[in-house]
């Protein structure tokens, strides 16, 4: 199968332009911005805190819908052909503890936001967002409740470094997932491939309203999965780990047997900086340059800006950063920049000057 | 003569191809459609042997190029209310928008072609699921999980023509 082509804006390699881009995250959507800016001719270096680049195209969603190949033949012709500089097992990191979210162990190098934006013309951050959603139930803290990207982030992983990352023992488990979108759907997946004795799904609405589809829900159940709809988790309960659910099933409250929990209802944005870059702002659209933040050479694009979405919108959004962002430089290097508006709400953050 | 083909069976639904499609042309001409039980998967122009878009249409405004695409002329259409070659077309691929005469196509992205490039959704698409195929490679192309799952699309565009009650391998 032939590679993902993320250099398709162009035909080949194109002419040094003399400019210095840092991407944060080798996502969908900072693959496709680096795609676009190495097209311009652009010097693009690209860090990641993972061991290789793909972002949840690798590392969340299973090898039998994307195929790893693709992907992996896709960065090295982004490498060999345009330039494009990898930076693996490298954090662009912040104020927040470490080891923290999914991931997080894999860093062998830690580098700040200010080293980056001192080192590049412009920089993009393309994070993604990672951080799961809790359930908020009594006993969620117990050893077997798992988030979606707890849960199958090693499945992922574990190929990559299978001594640092600990796929979850559910052999011979009964299993709850609880949510109904693409992650609850692979995590369910995930369970019975590692040999669950159940798998149960709970969720709170109908199969006809389930994001991802009566489809995807019918070829779970034929797998044996068992399938409960308006069904609310109310506690997990179990003395050191996880041993029952309580929920409330069309009406009725029922404990089921669970020794796993793997609560997949969603992830919440974590980039790095977010308050300082006023990343609100930017989501609002109160901002008087496309994607730009509150540091005036920093942009974000991909679910890291918008929150969890899907593969076509994070590479459209990084497409739309990277031409936003090539033409700030153009203009700026005209001295052209007062004849847009562009005004305080694009504040010059003094702590990012030398 | 080459044209698109999706293999559904591959497709995981995730928009690339109409966002891709967005970038390069601003409108785009491949659509995602979501069928009842919950499938999303796009919907796009087979540049057919005997287009039935091109049949209808009074002005001659679709005719195949160089390449074998067939393209519309945005010079000729008129974009009359009758909408013929919509309704004509049996994979809803001829779109409507509200720029110029408001109709638009997919035109196997032909002014990249004209710089050496090939079509941006093919080259984008994460599971390889689009090619830009030669007539002499679709049947190797039209395996039976395919087949099945454009049943399911084709039923869903077509309600009550095809075969509706069937599924996926
Ligand atoms: C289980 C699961 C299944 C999914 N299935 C589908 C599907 O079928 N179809 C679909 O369209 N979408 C699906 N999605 C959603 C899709 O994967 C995302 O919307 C998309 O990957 C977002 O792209 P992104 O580039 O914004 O971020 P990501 O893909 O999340 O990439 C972000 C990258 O940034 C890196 N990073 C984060 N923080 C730092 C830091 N501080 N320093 C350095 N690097 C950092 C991460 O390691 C990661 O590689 C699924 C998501 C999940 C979780
Ligand atoms: S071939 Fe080009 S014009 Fe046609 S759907 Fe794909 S990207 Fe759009
Ligand atoms: S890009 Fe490929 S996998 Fe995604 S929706 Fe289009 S055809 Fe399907």
């Amino acid at each position: 199968m032939p590679a993902m082509n993320f250099n398709f804006l162009c035909p080949g390699p194109a002419a040094p332009a003399g400019r210095s881009v840092g991407i944060i995250g080798a996502g969908p959507s900072g693959l496709a911005a680096a795609g676009h800016l190495s097209c311009l001719g652009y010097q693009v270096e690209v860090y990641d805190k993972l061991p290789k680049p793909g972002g949840l195209m690798l590392f969340g969603i299973p090898g039998h819908r994307i195929p790893r190949q693709r992907i992996a033949d896709a960065t090295r012709r982004m490498e060999r052909e345009h330039g494009v500089v990898f930076h693996p097992q490298t954090k662009i990191c912040c104020s927040a503890p470490m080891f923290e979210e999914e991931g997080d162990h894999f860093c062998r190098e830690v580098l700040g936001l200010k080293d980056l934006v001192m080192r590049h013309d412009a920089s993009i951050i393309c994070t993604g967002s990672w951080k799961s959603r809790r359930m908020g139930i009594e006993g969620e803290g117990l050893a077997g409740v798992y988030s979606g990207l707890e849960f199958l982030f090693p499945i992922r992983a574990a190929r990559y470094a299978s001594a640092k990352v600990k796929t979850p023992e559910v052999k011979g488990k009964d299993v709850i997932v609880v949510g109904a979108g693409h992650s609850a759907v692979d995590a369910a997946h995930g369970a019975v491939g590692l040999g669950a004795a159940s798998v149960t799904m709970l969720y709170r609405r109908t199969a006809r309203e389930a994001p991802c589809g009566s489809y995807e829900i019918e070829r779970l159940k034929e797998m044996g999965v068992v399938w409960r709809e308006l069904a609310t988790p109310l506690k997990v309960l179990g003395s050191e780990s996880a041993e029952s659910l309580e929920a409330r099933i069309g009406g009725e409250v029922e404990t089921l047997p669970a020794q796993a929990v793997i609560a997949a209802i969603g992830e919440i944005a974590t980039p790095p900086f977010a308050k300082e870059l006023g990343l609100e702002e930017v989501r609002k659209g109160e901002v008087h340059w496309l994607h730009m933040t509150a540091i005036e050479n920093v942009f974000v694009a991909g679910d890291a800006l918008t929150g969890p979405s899907k593969i076509g919108k994070a590479i459209y959004s990084g497409l739309k950063a990277a031409r936003s962002l090539a033409n700030w430089l153009d203009l700026k290097a005209q001295n052209r920049l007062a004849e847009y508006a562009y005004d305080d709400l694009v504040a010059k953050d003094e702590r990012f000057r030398k | 003569m080459k044209t698109l083909h999706i293999d559904y069976s591959k497709c995981i639904g995730c928009e690339t191809c109409e966002f891709v499609c967005r970038f390069v042309h601003s409108t785009p001409r491949i659509m995602m459609t979501r069928t009842t039980d919950g499938l999303m998967m796009p919907l796009y122009c087979r540049h057919c042997e005997d287009p039935n878009c091109a049949r209808v249409c009074k002005q001659g405004a679709i005719t195949r190029d160089a390449h074998g695409a067939m393209v519309l002329e945005p010079l000729k259409c008129r974009g009359c209310v009758s909408r013929a070659c919509m309704l004509a077309c049996p994979f809803a691929a001829m779109l409507e928008t509200d720029k110029g005469v408001m109709l638009t196509k997919c035109d196997l992205c032909a002014e990249r072609r004209g710089r050496g490039m090939g079509p941006a959704c093919v080259d984008m698409c994460p599971c390889g699921a689009i090619s830009h195929a030669d007539a002499s490679e679709l049947a190797a192309l039209d395996t039976p999980e395919a087949r099945a799952a454009e049943a399911l699309v084709l039923a869903h565009i077509r309600p009550g023509s095809g075969p509706s009650g069937a599924k996926g391998s």
